[in-house]
Parts: structure tokens; C-alpha cells; sequence
């Protein structure tokens, strides 16, 4: 593979990748939502395995695939399943409205592209200088976890978090050693099973799942 | 320097885009009708609604002024100007190097507030609903064309269409980049604004609580109204064009060569054509997203226009 | 003696002539003759500023005129700029003042008005001129007095005046006092307080001083250019101010502001780092977007203007910003294109600005209203002016064929090609500067639209715009010197190309902008954009006599015919069915809800009987200044405070105040004598 196509569909791939995560702010479906994230575990396979084509690295491919498999095929499954249990389609009203959290989004990927500098010429080259992305795609997953009141929609926010670190990862050391990553993505599938718990609970004590009624726990 | 080939491009794209705006609207009529299930008027129908109009008395509502009577051609005149401007069959064209993307954009903008000021000169509630509403998508659309524009010139280090046009015919590559795709997504959007479609406009509408520009044109009849309608499907016409334009530049003649002219105006048809029956399907399944709803979605593409700007940074393209 | 020695004696005397007649002659031929001298003074500054674009220099020093420091005056391309553009302003509003004026009714042909006016356009006019800390500060202050009191000279009428001028003189000697602090503070540490000396000491200088002395004039000069957050007094200022000051003070007087920022900045302080310049681009955005904000929202029509000019002279530091942005990352050339642009905008503000504070004045004149609810139908009553203001407001909504794209335009290209201009700051700063631009432009649309739309067309709203009648003819001159202007800075302005090179030259800025005189065409590094006025202007007037033309051709009959508007079946619509300027601003104050906080009550009054039938609906909308509720209300409530507790020292008692002295003797040598 030649160095323009390589670069070409690195940025195509982080492109898309950064995209996905800001239609998440942008929606408001839940499904929809869910279906985005799904998208943008998509577009983070081909960037593991473009860099591990790149360096004849196979582990790194066969890591890229399965990160893939779990981003966009079993995590967005489960929260389906979750979704269609709980009976909530919609995030109705975030804590911040979605044009001014379109707006954050844009002052957040800024703010990432300035703070990656430091980090991009260590070693300016097409994959490097991609790291603002994963950058931007924390931040907005971060935001998301703050603002949004659904359980799902939390949830996204906390996987976006996580891809972005992945794709940081990815990017600037060419992937992480197989068994960390091994571990990492069993933490996330935990981490998810326990939340759809937590969601169902929820739904089962207080007939919702914004999160706001939990203050009716501190009580 | 005027050259008789650059005339002759220029003369061609400007008769081609008055003939066909009508059309355009027709065929999106009919694409529109089939997916319904309905028979259609038959692509010529605009035309036919035009002639009509035309033949009528000219009407002139009490207490309306020379805003009112001027507003009309003003709008068809800035869209024969965009039509002109924009290299939409051939680069070598002698208006191309008075005015550049801005000046295109301005132009456009120039017809809305017209347009606006037409609709408040008949003191009634629904031409001042219009015009308010029109000159408040107006404003917001404004960041993310600039935007847009800005993401697109970098490249080419220059905002004149011609330059842009063919940097990206001689560099494929720029048309893959993340920048110019996202830049182009944003235009796409921003465009359904200003062509007052689906979903921030519907043009089939006259329902108070929902139309922005037949409220502004609500009082026009006879042959200004015949303009009215003229100016609309120029201005999208033009506006398909400018997008197509840019997303696939392939075919746009850049030297002075006859058989490249002839080739270029037929493929602008057939783009233009596919671009205005893709968006008719698509509109058969959206609805249109109420007014207060309307800023979401351009903040939506002022992020994505800002987002090409500064994937154009960090992703280094080709 | 050349032209501008000449040209400023003459200013210089004209002003003290007009303020003599001003006071002296009986009221029947006081507006003429204070008038025609005030023109004088403008002619005078016009031509001395057009004669130093062509290149010319003078300088004089007069060390017996002002005792201790004596007064130095210069005069170069960059003051030439600013002189000109204040003399042109000037000439046109003094023709437009004789006519406002005539009659010798009303507070404006006072002794007083007509004695402090002429003295007011002479500082307009010489305080670019100025060549020395102590010389430039005695003008600065003369213009902001005598301005002050034209602010005041309604005061009888509306009990609002006085508030406006309260603000007005508190903030500018606010803004006195910094200025006066940090150019003292240069000159002592410089070595000398002539310009010269400032330019040549400027090194001696440590990078903490100088950017303290550049904060500290740049605040002034933003506080005068009517910059965010500084910008309190300028809406209440220049509204209440007779129109044909209104029109002065926001066409002339506040872009000496931005002739400071340029003087200080560029020329004696030599542009100095980048945070300096990110400072003044960032101001400058902020005022662009907020001041045209409120200026959407506004129903009053000068508040609307006022508020304008905080969004274009924005504008102009955002242009001055980036200059000095590029200057720091190593693009000359760029940082010259960018303020050429910025100066050109203050020209084309200046144009369409005083024109549309004439016209403003004209229909107050005509009808006693500046609510737009309360006006429309104008264009009817009063055809020349409602033109006239359409002009203007083509200039001010930055489209094509304005004079305001122009320069616009010209920006716009300088913030698209600073992108190549290495450096994170303007790799971010670039593109939230362009959107900040365009939504402004977006914004500046709607409000016109509205100020034309709702404030000229339509119908009459009240009986005072029914009973309208058209200005008389010196007035409509003296607006149509200025619609020429307009117009010819719409369709050439590329004769401008090479003053403002030499005024860009001027400010020490070594860039020489890429900028090609006939049709506006920039040569940049490796394509040019260009924009044609004249073509364009032509093109589009041969595109509507096309569109004309096949609607002729095709039609059948040609006599138009009356007709009733469509009234739903519900008999004619009145004009009070029609949109007013609040409603139709009302979808942006909605979009816009979080940034201006809009103050809404509705009172519902049910009829005694039944709550379901209502009597009467009343409902109320303000739109506060915020950030002037928020920075400046409790400022001032914490003034007041320790006022009030500070009046518990006044006890009354002889005894306490001799012992305060005698307290503040006693620790006095106590602190000396502890201290050696």
C-alpha cells in the first residue's frame, strides 16, 4: 500500500470516526444514537488495521478486528436490548440544548487540537498528527456523560470516552499490547452489563431512567 | 480578455440554467409524485405555470411600493448573476475572474433580503411572518457558508471558484479528503436552507404556522408572481449546481476546447438532474422540523464546517 | 506653507470664527453662518487629509502655544486617512445641520449648540494631527468636552439625556485617565513626550511596560470606539444626542479610536507580541457579534445604529487584530492587506454610517419618533429620505453592491489567506474570527431589513407617521453629499488602493497590501481573487434589465391594476396587523435566549364575570444590555456602597475633620520615621 492511499483512508477512517461522535450530540433518538455508536466502532476497526497493514504488525489487525466486532456489533446489541426493555426512545431533554452542545462540540475538538500539539511533534507523521481526533472524541464523550439524562445516552457517552482513548492508543504507539487491551475490553463489557442493570433497576423503581431521580436517593 | 469561447461558455451556462431551472423543478415534481404513487403533472408543468402567469394582468396590492414591484427581478436577476459566476461548464469564462465564492454567496443573500423587504412592504401579518423568519434563517446560515467556503479555498489558497474548480479537477485527491467532505455535507445542508427546502422550508405549503417563503410572496400574482416562481428555481437550480460543482468537478471544461464545452454542459444536466431527484426521494420521507428547531440543524452544520476547517489541520490530507 | 499648513490654518479658523457667530449673531442667520463655517472647517480638514494620501508630510511645532510642553503637530498618510474621512463627514453633516437647524426653533440652534459645534468638528479633524502626548491629550480631551456638551443640549426635552450624559462623562474621562496613565508612563520611561521621541524610545522600554501601556491606551481607545464590554455609554450617547451630532460622534468620532490603536500600537510602540494583537481580535469579534445582536433586537431607531457601529467598528478590530497577528508571525504583506481592509471598512462606516444617522435624524424631524413600531409607511410621505436610508442600509448589510462588502470582502480574504500564516493561535483563532464575521453580516441583514422594512415601509403605524412630511432641500443635500460618497466607495473602490498603501506604510507596518487600484484585485502568493465592483454593479443592471425585458416580452397586458390586499375574508387589514419591529425580531430573540436574557411578562386581566373571557392581554418585552447588567450594575451598586459608608466620616463636627488632619499628620511622620 502506497503512502498517499495509506494516509488517504487513515484520514477517511478518523474522519468518519470524529463525525460519529458528534452526531451523537446531535441526535436525540435513542436508536439513533445507539446506531452512531455502532458507526463509529466501524470506522475505529479500519484504523487498527490500516496501521497494523502499515507495519506488518498481524497482532495489531487482529486486535483492530476485534475491537471492532465489540464496538460495533455486541456492545450496540446490548444496548438495544436495553432500550427495548426500558421503553424509552427518545433523550428528551439534555441538561445543555443541542445547539449549544453542537457549539461546545466545536470550541471541545478546537481545544483538543491545540492541547495534542505537544504530543503531534513528537513524531509528525499522517498517524500522529490524527491524535487531536481521539482527543476530541474524549472530550465530546465526556461532555456527553455530563449533559445527557438517559441511561443509554450515558452510556454512549462513557463507550465514546473509551473509543477515544483506543483510537489515542492506536494512533500514537501503534496499539497497546494485546492483553491490555484484552482486559480493557472486558472491563467495558462489564461495565456495560452493569449498567443495563442499573438501567433496569431503575426503570423498575422510578418508571424512567433519567438519571436526575437518583438524587431521590440522598435522601 | 474577452474571448469568443469564455462568451459562448457563458452565454451556454446561463441559457442552460434558465431553461432548465423549470424543468429541474418538474422532474422533482414528478420523482416526487411517482414515489406517492401519483401520475404528475409532467416535467414541462413549470413551464406551463410560468406561461400562464406571465399572460395575466399584472396586479398591484394597495399600499405596496416600489420594494414590493422591484423585489422580483432583483431575485431572478441575482440568479441569472450566480449563474453566470459560478464555472458550472467551463472554468474559462469572462465573469469568472469578477466576482469569487463570497461574492456568490453575498449575491444569494442579496435575493433574500429582497425578498424580505418585499414581504414587509405589504404591511400584512403574513409577509412580516415571512420575512422575519426567513431573515432569522438567514442570519444563521451565514457562519457555516463562510465556513465552508473557507475550508473549501484552502486547498487552492484562493476563494475564486474558478481556482478551487480546478485545483480539484487536477487533484482528485482534495475531493476525499475529510475537509472537503465534511465542508461539502455542511454546503448540502446549509443549501436546503437557502433553497427553502425540506426539511427547514416546505415549498408546497401554505399553512400559516409553517411557511417562511410563501408568506413573504404571498401577495404577488400574474406575472410578478410568474417571476417570483422563476427566481426560486433559479436559485436552487444554481445552488444544486454550485454544489455539484464542487463534489464532482469531472467533466467541467478548463481549456478552450468545443467538444469539452459541449460535453461539460450535458454532464452539468445529468448532475444537476441526479442532485434534484435524490433530494425530491429524499424529501418524500422527511418532515419539515419545526421553526425553533431549525437552529439545531444549522448549528448542526456549523460544526461540521468547522470541522472541516479543522480536519484540514490535523488530518493531513494528501 | 503647503497645502495642509494652509488647510489646518484655515480648519484652526474657521472653528473659532463658527464659535464666535455661534454666540454673537441673532438666531435668524446663526445656523447659516456656524454652519457654513463648520463646513469650512471640514473642507479644510478633507483637503488636508486627501493631500497627505498622496504622500505628502508636514510637520510644525509651536513650543510658545501651550505653556511647559508646547504643541507639535504631524501629519501623515495614517492621520491623513483619518482627517479626511472626518472632514468629508463633517461637511456633508454641516450642510444636513443648517437645514436641521433653520428657523433657529429648537434646542439645537441654540447660542451654545451652534457655538461648540464648529469647535467640536475642528478637534474632529486635528487630533489626528496631533504629534505629542501633552498636544494629542488636550485635543482628545476638547473633542470628548465639547462632544459631552452637544450630547446634553436636548437635555430640557427628555429627562433620558442626562442619564446618557451622565455615562457618557463618567466613561470617556474614565477612558481619560487611563490613556492619560499610560501615555505618561511611556514618555517617562521613552525619554520624551513628542511622538518622536516615543518611536525612537520605544525599545528602552521592558516587554511588561509596553504591553501595560499598549492595555492601557488600547482600553481607552476601545472605551471611545464603543468596543465590548466598554461600550455602556455609547447606546445611551449617541441616540440622545441631536442627529446631526449623532452622526458625527458615530461616523467620526470613534474611529479616532481606532486611529490610536493603530498609532500607539503599530507606529510608537513598534506591534509589539502576539497577545497584544489576540487581545484586540478577540474585543473586536466580541463587539461585532453582540453589538449587532442588540442592534437586531432593538425598536428604537438611532439605538439601532448606535448599536450598529459597536458591530462595525468590531469589525475594524478584528481587521487591526489580525494585522497585528500576521505582523508577529512573519507575513507582512498579509498583515498589510488586513489593515488596509480595517481602515477601508472606517472609511465605508463612516459613509453609510453618518448617512444613516441623517436619515434617522430627518424622520425625527418629520414625525418626533424614533420607535419603529410607531413609524412606517415613510417611502410614501417621505420618498428622498426613505431612499436615501436605503443606501445606507445597503452599505451597512455588506452586500453587494454596498460599500460596506467592499471592505468586508476585503477582510474576509485577509482572515482566509492568514490561515497559511504559521502559529496555533491563528490556526484557531482564523476560523472562529470568519464565522464571528459572517454571523454578524447574517445578523446586520436581519436588522436592516427591519429598520427599512418596518421603520419606512408598509403603513403608517401612529398619527406622526401619517402627518410626515419630506425634509427640506438643504437637509437632502447634505445627505446626497454623502450617498455619493457611498455609492462612489461602492463602484470604485480601487482609487483607495494606494492611500491606504501609504497609510498602512505610515503606521510602520513594512507590508505593502497586495491590493490592485481599478477593480479590487489581490495578487497573493500563488492565485488571485478578485471582486470588480463596477462590473458587478453593471452586470446586475444588465441581468434586471433582462429579467425586465422577458417579462415584457411575454406579457399580454401591461396596465397593472389595483387590487385589495388578501385579507382572509376578513375585511382590509389594518396597520396594526402588521409586523412590528419587535415581532420581528422575535424569532432571533428566541434563538438567541441564552446569550441576551430577555425580560418577558404577560399580564392576563380576566373580565369580572368569567376567568375563560379575557378583557385585557398587556405584554411587555425589554432587552436589557446584559453585560451591562452584569459588569456594570454591581460595579456600581459597590461604589455606592462604600459612598454611603464613606458619608459616616462626614460626621458634621469642626472637631473630627481638624482631627483627621492632625491623624493624617501624626501617622505621616510616623511612617517616615519608621521607614528611615
Amino acid at each position: 500500500m502506497n503512502q498517499t492511499l495509506f494516509t488517504q483512508l487513515l484520514d477517511l477512517a478518523c474522519g468518519a470516526f470524529l463525525l460519529a461522535a458528534v452526531m451523537v450530540l446531535w441526535f436525540r433518538e435513542l436508536t439513533a444514537i445507539v446506531r452512531v455508536f455502532a458507526l463509529q466502532g466501524v470506522a475505529l476497526a479500519p484504523i487498527g488495521v490500516l496501521l497494523g497493514i502499515r507495519q506488518h504488525h498481524w497482532v495489531l489487525v487482529a486486535v483492530a478486528v476485534g475491537i471492532g466486532a465489540l464496538r460495533a456489533g455486541l456492545l450496540p446489541h446490548l444496548m438495544r436490548r436495553a432500550l427495548e426493555r426500558s421503553g424509552q426512545q427518545r433523550e428528551t431533554e439534555p441538561l445543555v440544548n443541542v445547539a449549544a452542545s453542537l457549539l461546545l462540540a466545536a470550541m471541545l475538538t478546537l481545544l483538543a487540537y491545540a492541547s495534542a500539539q505537544p504530543l503531534v511533534a513528537l513524531e509528525p507523521g499522517p498517524a500522529s498528527e490524527a491524535i487531536p481526533v481521539g482527543f476530541a472524541v474524549v472530550l465530546i464523550g465526556f461532555f456527553t456523560l455530563v449533559t445527557r439524562r438517559r441511561a443509554v445516552a450515558q452510556m454512549v457517552g462513557f463507550l465514546l470516552l473509551d473509543n477515544g482513548i483506543t483510537a489515542v492508543a492506536l494512533l500514537a504507539t501503534s496499539g497497546v499490547p494485546l492483553i491490555l487491551e484484552l482486559g480493557v475490553s472486558f472491563d467495558l463489557l462489564l461495565a456495560v452489563l452493569v449498567l443495563q442493570l442499573l438501567a433496569l433497576r431503575m426503570q423498575a423503581a422510578f418508571g424512567g431512567t433519567d438519571l436526575d431521580t437518583l438524587r431521590e436517593l440522598r435522601d | 480578455m474577452l474571448s469568443g469561447f469564455g462568451v459562448v461558455t457563458l452565454v451556454a451556462q446561463v441559457l442552460l440554467v434558465v431553461a432548465g431551472a423549470p424543468l429541474l423543478t418538474g422532474v422533482m415534481r414528478q420523482v416526487r409524485a411517482y414515489l406517492e404513487g401519483r401520475a404528475g403533472a409532467g416535467v414541462l408543468q413549470p413551464w406551463r405555470d410560468v406561461r400562464k402567469l406571465l399572460r395575466k394582468e399584472p396586479i398591484t396590492p394597495t399600499g405596496t411600493g416600489p420594494a414590493f414591484r422591484a423585489a422580483p427581478l432583483v431575485l431572478v436577476a441575482t440568479g441569472l448573476l450566480v449563474a453566470a459566476l459560478v464555472p458550472l461548464a467551463g472554468t474559462v469564462s469572462p465573469a469568472a475572474s469578477h466576482g469569487d465564492l463570497i461574492v456568490v454567496v453575498a449575491l444569494l443573500a442579496l435575493g433574500t433580503v429582497t425578498l424580505a423587504l418585499a414581504g414587509l412592504d405589504t404591511g400584512t401579518a403574513f409577509g412580516g411572518m415571512g420575512a422575519s423568519r426567513e431573515m432569522t434563517i438567514a442570519a444563521l446560515v451565514e457562519p457555516t457558508i463562510l465556513l465552508s467556503v473557507l475550508a473549501l479555498s484552502m486547498p487552492s489558497g484562493s476563494t475564486s471558484l474558478a481556482a478551487i474548480v480546478t485545483g480539484r479537477i487536477d487533484e482528485p485527491a482534495r475531493l476525499a479528503s475529510p475537509s472537503s467532505l465534511l465542508a461539502l455535507v455542511a454546503l448540502a445542508v446549509v443549501t436546503l436552507a437557502e433553497a427553502g427546502r425540506l426539511p427547514v422550508d416546505n415549498p408546497s405549503t401554505h399553512l400559516e404556522l409553517t411557511m417562511v417563503h410563501e408568506a413573504m410572496v404571498l401577495e404577488y400574482a400574474g406575472p410578478d408572481l410568474a417571476l417570483i416562481e422563476l427566481g426560486a428555481q433559479l436559485r436552487l437550480t444554481v445552488l444544486l449546481g454550485l454544489l455539484a460543482t464542487l463534489a464532482v468537478p469531472w467533466g467541467i471544461a478548463t481549456t478552450t476546447s468545443w467538444p469539452a464545452l459541449l460535453l461539460a454542459l450535458v454532464l452539468l444536466t445529468i448532475k444537476v438532474t441526479a442532485l434534484g431527484a435524490g433530494l425530491a426521494a429524499a424529501e418524500v420521507s422527511w418532515a419539515k422540523v419545526r421553526l425553533f428547531r431549525v437552529p439545531e440543524l444549522l448549528a448542526g452544520s456549523f460544526l461540521l464546517a468547522l470541522l472541516a476547517v479543522t480536519a484540514s489541520y490535523f488530518l493531513s490530507g494528501a | 506653507m503647503n497645502t495642509i499648513s494652509t488647510a489646518l490654518a484655515v480648519s484652526g479658523a474657521g472653528a473659532l470664527t463658527g464659535a464666535a457667530a455661534g454666540l454673537g449673531l441673532p438666531a435668524r442667520i446663526r445656523s447659516w453662518i456656524a454652519g457654513a463655517l463648520t463646513a469650512v472647517v471640514g473642507a479644510a480638514g478633507l483637503a488636508a487629509g486627501a493631500s497627505a494620501l498622496t504622500g505628502r508630510t508636514w510637520s510644525a511645532s509651536f513650543p510658545s502655544l501651550l505653556p511647559l510642553a508646547g504643541v507639535r503637530l504631524r501629519v501623515d498618510a495614517l492621520s491623513g486617512l483619518f482627517m479626511a474621512v472626518a472632514g468629508a463627514v463633517v461637511v456633508a453633516v454641516a450642510v444636513y445641520g443648517i437645514g436641521y437647524a433653520r428657523g433657529g426653533h429648537g434646542p439645537v440652534a441654540s447660542r451654545p449648540a451652534q457655538a461648540v459645534l464648529p469647535l467640536f468638528a475642528a478637534t474632529l479633524v486635528l487630533v489626528p494631527a496631533a504629534s505629542s502626548v501633552s498636544t494629542f491629550l488636550l485635543l482628545w480631551e476638547l473633542m470628548a468636552l465639547t462632544s459631552l456638551l452637544l450630547v446634553l443640549v436636548e437635555h430640557a426635552e427628555r429627562s433620558t439625556v442626562r442619564s446618557a450624559g451622565i455615562w457618557y462623562a463618567v466613561m470617556t474621562h474614565l477612558g481619560l485617565v487611563l490613556l492619560l496613565t499610560g501615555l505618561a508612563l511611556f514618555a517617562a520611561k521613552a525619554g520624551g513626550e513628542s511622538f518622536d521621541a516615543l518611536r525612537a524610545g520605544a525599545h528602552l522600554l521592558s516587554p511588561t511596560v509596553r504591553g501595560l501601556v499598549f492595555v492601557l491606551c488600547f482600553a481607552a481607545f476601545a472605551s471611545k470606539a464603543g468596543a465590548v464590554p466598554l461600550h455602556a455609554w455609547l447606546p445611551r450617547a449617541h441616540p440622545e444626542a441631536p442627529s446631526q451630532v449623532s452622526a458625527l460622534m458615530s461616523a467620526a468620532m470613534v474611529n479616532l479610536g481606532v486611529y490610536g490603536t493603530v498609532r500607539v500600537g503599530f507606529d510608537l510602540l513598534g506591534a509589539g507580541s502576539r497577545w497584544w494583537w489576540l487581545t484586540v481580535l478577540v474585543t473586536g469579534a466580541a463587539s461585532a457579534v453582540y453589538g449587532i445582536l442588540q442592534a437586531t433586537l432593538a425598536t428604537d431607531l438611532k439605538r439601532l445604529l448606535a448599536y450598529s457601529t459597536c458591530e462595525n467598528l468590531g469589525l475594524v478590530f478584528v481587521g487591526v487584530g489580525a494585522a497585528g497577528l500576521f505582523h508577529a508571525g512573519g507575513d507582512p504583506a498579509l498583515a498589510g492587506l488586513a489593515l488596509a481592509a480595517a481602515l477601508l471598512h472606517v472609511v465605508n462606516h463612516a459613509g453609510f454610517k453618518a448617512l444613516g444617522f441623517t436619515a434617522a435624524g430627518s424622520v425625527l424631524r418629520a414625525t418626533g419618533e424614533r420607535n419603529l413600531d410607531r413609524l412606517g409607511g415613510l417611502r410614501a410621505k417621505m420618498p428622498a429620505t426613505a431612499s436615501l436610508f436605503a443606501l445606507a442600509a445597503l452599505g451597512a448589510v455588506a452586500l453587494p453592491p454596498g460599500n460596506g462588502f467592499v471592505s468586508e470582502w476585503l477582510l474576509l480574504q485577509s482572515l482566509i489567506h492568514g490561515l497559511a500564516v504559521p502559529g496555533l493561535t491563528t490556526a484557531i483563532v482564523l476560523p472562529l474570527a470568519v464565522a464571528a464575521i459572517a454571523l454578524s453580516a447574517g445578523l446586520a441583514a436581519a436588522a436592516f431589513v427591519k429598520a427599512l422594512g418596518v421603520g419606512f415601509f408598509a403603513r403608517p403605524r401612529s398619527p406622526q407617521a401619517t402627518g410626515a412630511t419630506e425634509s427640506p432641500a438643504l437637509m437632502l443635500t447634505g445627505m446626497g453629499l454623502l450617498a455619493a460618497a457611498c455609492a462612489a466607495l461602492a463602484l470604485v473602490p480601487g482609487v483607495l488602493a494606494d492611500p491606504l498603501a501609504r497609510a498602512v506604510a505610515a503606521s510602520r507596518l513594512t507590508g505593502i497590501p497586495p491590493l490592485t487600484g481599478g477593480e479590487l484585485r489581490l495578487r497573493l502568493t500563488d492565485t488571485s481573487a478578485a471582486y470588480a465592483p463596477l462590473w458587478l454593479a453593471a452586470a446586475l443592471v444588465v441581468s434586471l434589465v433582462l429579467a425586465g425585458a422577458g417579462q415584457r416580452a411575454w406579457r399580454r397586458r401591461s396596465r397593472r391594476r389595483a387590487a385589495k390586499l388578501w385579507d382572509c375574508g376578513g375585511g382590509q387589514p389594518t396597520p396594526r396587523m402588521a409586523y412590528t419591529a419587535t415581532s420581528f425580531a422575535e424569532p432571533l430573540q428566541r434563538v438567541f435566549d441564552d446569550v441576551l436574557a430577555p425580560e418577558q411578562d404577560v399580564n392576563v386581566t380576566h373580565v369580572r364575570e368569567s376567568i375563560y373571557l379575557v378583557e385585557r392581554v398587556r405584554y411587555t418585552n425589554r432587552v436589557p444590555d446584559r453585560i451591562e447588567h452584569r459588569l456594570y450594575t454591581p460595579l456600581l451598586a459597590l461604589f455606592a456602597e462604600v459612598g454611603s459608608r464613606a458619608r459616616r466620616l462626614a460626621a458634621g463636627s469642626v472637631h473630627v475633620y481638624l482631627g483627621y488632619g492632625f491623624v493624617g499628620v501624626v501617622a505621616l511622620l510616623g511612617v517616615l520615621t519608621v521607614l528611615k
